[in-house]
């Protein structure tokens, strides 16, 4: 007991030594089974530790960051820490989140099939906690749920979790200890798992992507964990629109992106505007492509991983949106009353004279919303969006850009995209309406589509 | 107390023989403008009287004030004009007791029935002679019960004057709490109004939208409500003030000032009252003079009748005969021992009532006293915390709704819960300053230090708004005005200085019963 606590604590001076140079050590060849302290019974079952560019394309995280490793003995190792982190969704809400490393989400971790894998779990929370090692196949003793797999990490623990990776395809981490509460402060992050052989198409721009939901009331500083239902700030990595970071792709390049869902109650149903996607694999593995069909919408339910790819071959910005649409507003107000149609005429004026800042709104609907100027609760940001080249986009939340270009130097944000001249809808002329026989003041028409019916209107 | 000693000695010096008019009033108003600074006046239907009329007038055309309603209350109220009249009672009281009785002529005539002889007359001027030693001792019994009532009646001016103050703060704030309402009111129909909108826009049900209606309609209800009960407190003060037809038309456009900056210092009121009230005074002198009644009782319980006179006489035949004549009442059986047991029965029960008086005056001083400082503190509390924060609630609301978090039902609830906090505010300002004025009619007179009532001084523009900064605004955006007051030292209350500390911690209650409550070391 005492050689192996010692074992964990000379292991955690060494990862701390090695923690500030990003060590991800070239060194080849097998490492020797005693090398495994405390584990001699383990039988080797791994491979050489899979690396960057020659193992495998690495994946781009917008928003996002990747957890640092090193390889000691041939096994990858890993240190996690669980701590408060002050994280902001956009510009102007920010909040007291729990996360990994300094980072909500938590940095993504990215392996090769048959690495072995060494986590060293420190917990700085107040409270205990776990990891799990969601959709990974593993040794029962390390998955990591709290009172059945393991004792729960107390404040100021660290544990250690090792297995060797048995599989590719997209995985996740999330607290397994009072998860209600974890999950919904944040604690989750991507684990994607390479193949050790290619599989498939090669492809050009690999993009991760989380998907997450809180309950921040406008004007507070945590999310609550207790809400079920009513989830106001739904987020891609992490961040809203206008905050999340588009994801630039050079024109005829393979996409793939992967999503992640450890929302507490929604599924998300991700629509790509402008393209035909494949899902090519699920939480468990590569689709076979006789079962992979056209799609552009994919559904991410709860606690599953999608991945879809494409070849980017038409240039533009493209939204990429979850479409549920109260999904894409952010910190709606669930209190604010059905106003559509409503006519204040004379209300204003009457509710003025009580309160000098009033103005009716909501009347048209919430589209005004972003831009109107108004005074708002401090720490929070408005209902809908952010500016587009234009106009206002009138979507927040779970929304993102998908930016093809040609001729890209970099995959820095290439600013709006110039649609060419004749591509792009604009206001009709009174010649275009007369050339066309359109008259906008006859009442509505529609084929009442029965081929037996007369035609209305 | 020198004062009244003074009023004494004038009420002797002056000989009491004659009825005058004025007499006793003079006195009263002496006591009153001595401790309010506000002059009161008998009418009598003299000449002067239209004067006071049309002092009356100048005075109601302008913006009532407090000050200004007392001194129309001490020159119209009706009961205290009425009460004036008891002077007059007392006043032909104590002339009566100064009056010698009338001399006895008595004069008998006889006439012979038998034709014999010639008629013969006697005649005798008698005159009552004890009268002529008790006289003085008589009279000072009733210039004492004359005082006495002259410090009952200007005490009775003190508390019409202190009902004045009360009736009045309640005038005033009810004006503001009708605004309050009407403010309410409004909140309450835009929601209605709102609601009405969406009712026709199809987005609420018929059951919202009639709940937002009958909301409004109590709202209106309750409006009526304090309308009414400003036409109540309007018409309470028009009696105290003595008004019908054109003068009821006064104006109070003063708002009700906040509770002064510092409370005026509060030790030795128990004392004060003791010695300042005009009641307590006047039960003092009640015992004074039926120790006097039984001390004349007393001196005279062996005199019997004492008549001394002259008679003459003349028989028939006789001389003419002239000549004193005295006549004894014989002291045997009635010794006037009932009269005199039955004096001091009542001056034993005096002196128990003047215990009893004194004691109570304490009492209600103190608990006056702890009134007023509690409601000070919730005015207070209200002022620097309760009202700060409701506006704050208001504010944040009002960001709230700008974000489309929250609609105008929840913004309009916020504006709501803050008039009402303004209207417990308001209530806790009005009841401090009834608390005041009931404080100042349990002490006699002005609180020692106290700069809030003051007489006369017209409130100046500058003042007013210097003062502002102490009242919070009204949550509505109405203009406000402060009904600062200014501040001078005027008419410090008679001995306020004396030292007495001792008093204060010792408790009625609990003192030995050799010790007389309303003892305080001055009389």
């Amino acid at each position: 007991m005492l050689a192996r606590t010692g074992a964990t604590l000379a292991g955690g001076a060494l990862l701390l030594r090695g923690s500030s140079a990003q060590a991800q050590s070239n060194v080849p060849g097998a490492p020797t089974p005693s090398a495994d302290t405390g584990r001699r019974n383990v039988k080797q079952d791994w491979q050489r530790p899979g690396m960057p560019g020659r193992d495998y394309q690495p994946v781009v995280v917008p928003n996002g960051s990747k957890l640092p490793w090193k390889v000691v003995d041939g096994v990858k190792v890993f240190h996690l820490v669980a701590e408060e982190v002050e994280h902001e969704f956009a510009p102007g809400l920010t909040a007291h989140c729990w996360g990994y490393n300094g980072q909500v989400h938590g940095p993504t971790i990215e392996v090769v099939e048959g690495d072995r894998v060494r986590f060293y779990v420190t917990n700085r929370l107040p409270a205990g906690t776990t990891v799990h090692w969601h959709g990974l196949l593993l040794p029962s003793g390390m998955d990591g749920v709290g009172g059945l797999n393991q004792k729960a990490i107390a404040p100021g623990e660290t544990f250690r979790y090792e297995f060797t990776v048995r599989q590719s395809g997209t995985g996740m981490y999330h607290s397994h200890h009072d998860e209600m509460t974890q999950m919904a402060l944040g604690m989750v992050g991507l684990f994607i798992m390479h193949p050790r052989q290619p599989v498939g198409p090669r492809v050009d721009r690999d993009f991760a992507i989380m998907l997450h939901e809180w309950r921040i009331d406008a004007g507070t500083r945590r999310p609550d964990p207790n809400e079920m239902t009513d989830f106001n700030v739904l987020t891609m990595n992490a961040k809203v629109f206008p905050a999340t970071e588009p994801l630039v792709v050079r024109k005829g390049e393979r996409v793939r992106m992967r999503f992640g869902n450890l929302s507490a109650m929604d599924h998300h149903p991700i629509h790509l505007h402008g393209y035909h996607f494949r899902i090519t694999e699920t939480d468990a593995g590569r689709i076979p492509e006789s079962a992979q069909w056209p799609e552009t919408t994919v559904l991410v339910p709860v606690g599953s991983t999608r991945t879809v790819e494409f070849v980017a071959n038409v240039p533009g910005d493209w939204a990429m949106h979850c479409h549920m649409t109260h999904h894409v507003m952010n910190q709606m107000g669930h209190g604010f009353p059905n106003m559509v149609g409503v006519k204040p005429d004379g209300l204003d004026a009457k509710v003025r004279t009580l309160m000098p800042g009033y103005m009716t709104m909501g009347q048209t609907g919430m589209g005004d919303m972003g831009d109107m100027g108004m005074a708002v609760p401090e720490n929070s940001i408005p209902m809908v969006g952010g500016q587009g080249p234009h106009d206002y986009i009138t979507m927040g939340g779970m929304f993102t850009l998908l930016k093809v270009r040609e001729n890209l130097t970099s995959y820095a944000d290439p600013g709006w995209y110039e649609n060419p001249p004749g591509t792009q809808s604009v206001a009709a002329t009174l010649d275009e309406l007369r050339r066309d026989g359109i008259d906008v003041k006859a009442p509505s028409t529609a084929d009442p589509g029965d081929p037996t019916g007369s035609r209305r209107g | 107390m020198r004062r009244s000693a003074l009023i004494a000695l004038t009420l002797l010096a002056s000989g009491c023989a004659s009825i005058q008019k004025e007499r006793g009033h003079a006195e009263v108003a002496a006591l009153v403008e001595e401790r309010l600074g506000r002059k009161t006046r008998w009418n009598q239907g003299t000449p002067e009287d239209a004067e006071v009329q049309r002092h009356l007038d100048a005075l109601l055309k302008e913006d009532l004030t407090s000050d200004r309603a007392v001194e129309v209350a001490l020159l119209n109220n009706p009961a205290l004009q009425s009460t004036y009249e008891d002077l007059g009672v007392s006043q032909a009281d104590m002339v009566q007791a100064g009056l010698l009785s009338n001399p006895t002529l008595s004069g008998s005539v006889g006439f012979p029935i038998s034709g014999v002889g010639v008629s013969e007359h006697e005649f005798s001027l008698v005159q009552e002679f004890v009268d002529l030693f008790t006289l003085p001792l008589r009279k000072r019994v009733a210039q004492e019960q004359f005082i006495a009532d002259t410090l009952r009646v200007a005490h009775e001016a003190l508390s019409t004057a202190a009902e004045v103050r009360k009736t009045y703060s309640e005038v005033q704030a009810r004006q503001q709490l009708v605004e309050l309402r009407r403010a309410v009111l409004q909140a309450a129909e835009a929601t209605a109004d709102l609601a009405t909108r969406q009712r026709e826009a199809g987005n609420i049900t018929e059951l919202d939208l009639a709940t937002e209606q009958a909301s409004a309609e109590e709202a209106r209800l309750v409006l009526a409500q304090e309308e009414l009960a400003l036409v109540e407190d309007r018409e309470h003060l028009n009696r105290l003030l003595g008004l019908w037809g054109p003068r009821t038309e006064w104006k109070v456009s003063e708002a009700l000032p906040p509770p002064p900056v510092q409370e005026a210092p509060l030790e030795r009121l128990e004392s004060l009252a003791v010695r300042q009230r005009l009641d307590i005074d006047a039960a003092r002198k009640q015992v004074s003079l039926l120790w006097n009644a039984l001390e004349l009782a007393r001196s005279t319980r062996y005199f019997g009748r004492v008549e001394v006179g002259v008679h003459t006489h003349q028989d028939a035949d006789g001389p003419r005969l002239f000549g004193p004549t005295l006549s004894l009442e014989l002291p045997i059986f009635d010794q006037r021992q009932a009269l005199i047991a039955r004096l001091e029965a009542q001056h034993r029960q005096g002196e128990r009532r003047l215990v009893e008086l004194s004691v109570n005056a304490r009492s209600e001083v103190r608990a006056a006293r702890a009134r007023l400082l509690s409601l000070r503190m919730v005015a207070e509390r209200y002022r620097q915390v309760v009202l700060p924060l409701r506006e704050k609630v208001v504010e944040q609301a009002q960001l709230q709704y700008n974000g489309m978090q929250i609609g105008l039902y929840q913004l309009l609830t916020a504006k709501r819960e803050q008039v009402e906090a303004y209207r417990s505010y308001l209530e806790a300002v009005r009841d401090y300053w009834m608390a005041h004025a009931e404080l100042e009619r349990l002490v006699g007179g002005r609180l020692p230090g106290d700069t809030s009532s003051q007489p006369t001084a017209p409130v100046s523009t500058e003042q007013t708004s210097s003062e502002q900064a102490a009242h919070p605004s009204p949550p509505q955006h109405a203009p406000q005005r402060d009904g600062a007051q200014p501040t001078h030292e005027h008419g410090q209350a008679p001995g306020a200085s004396s030292p007495n500390g001792q008093e204060r911690t010792n408790s009625p209650g609990t003192r030995p019963a050799t010790e007389n409550p309303h003892e305080h070391g001055q009389h």
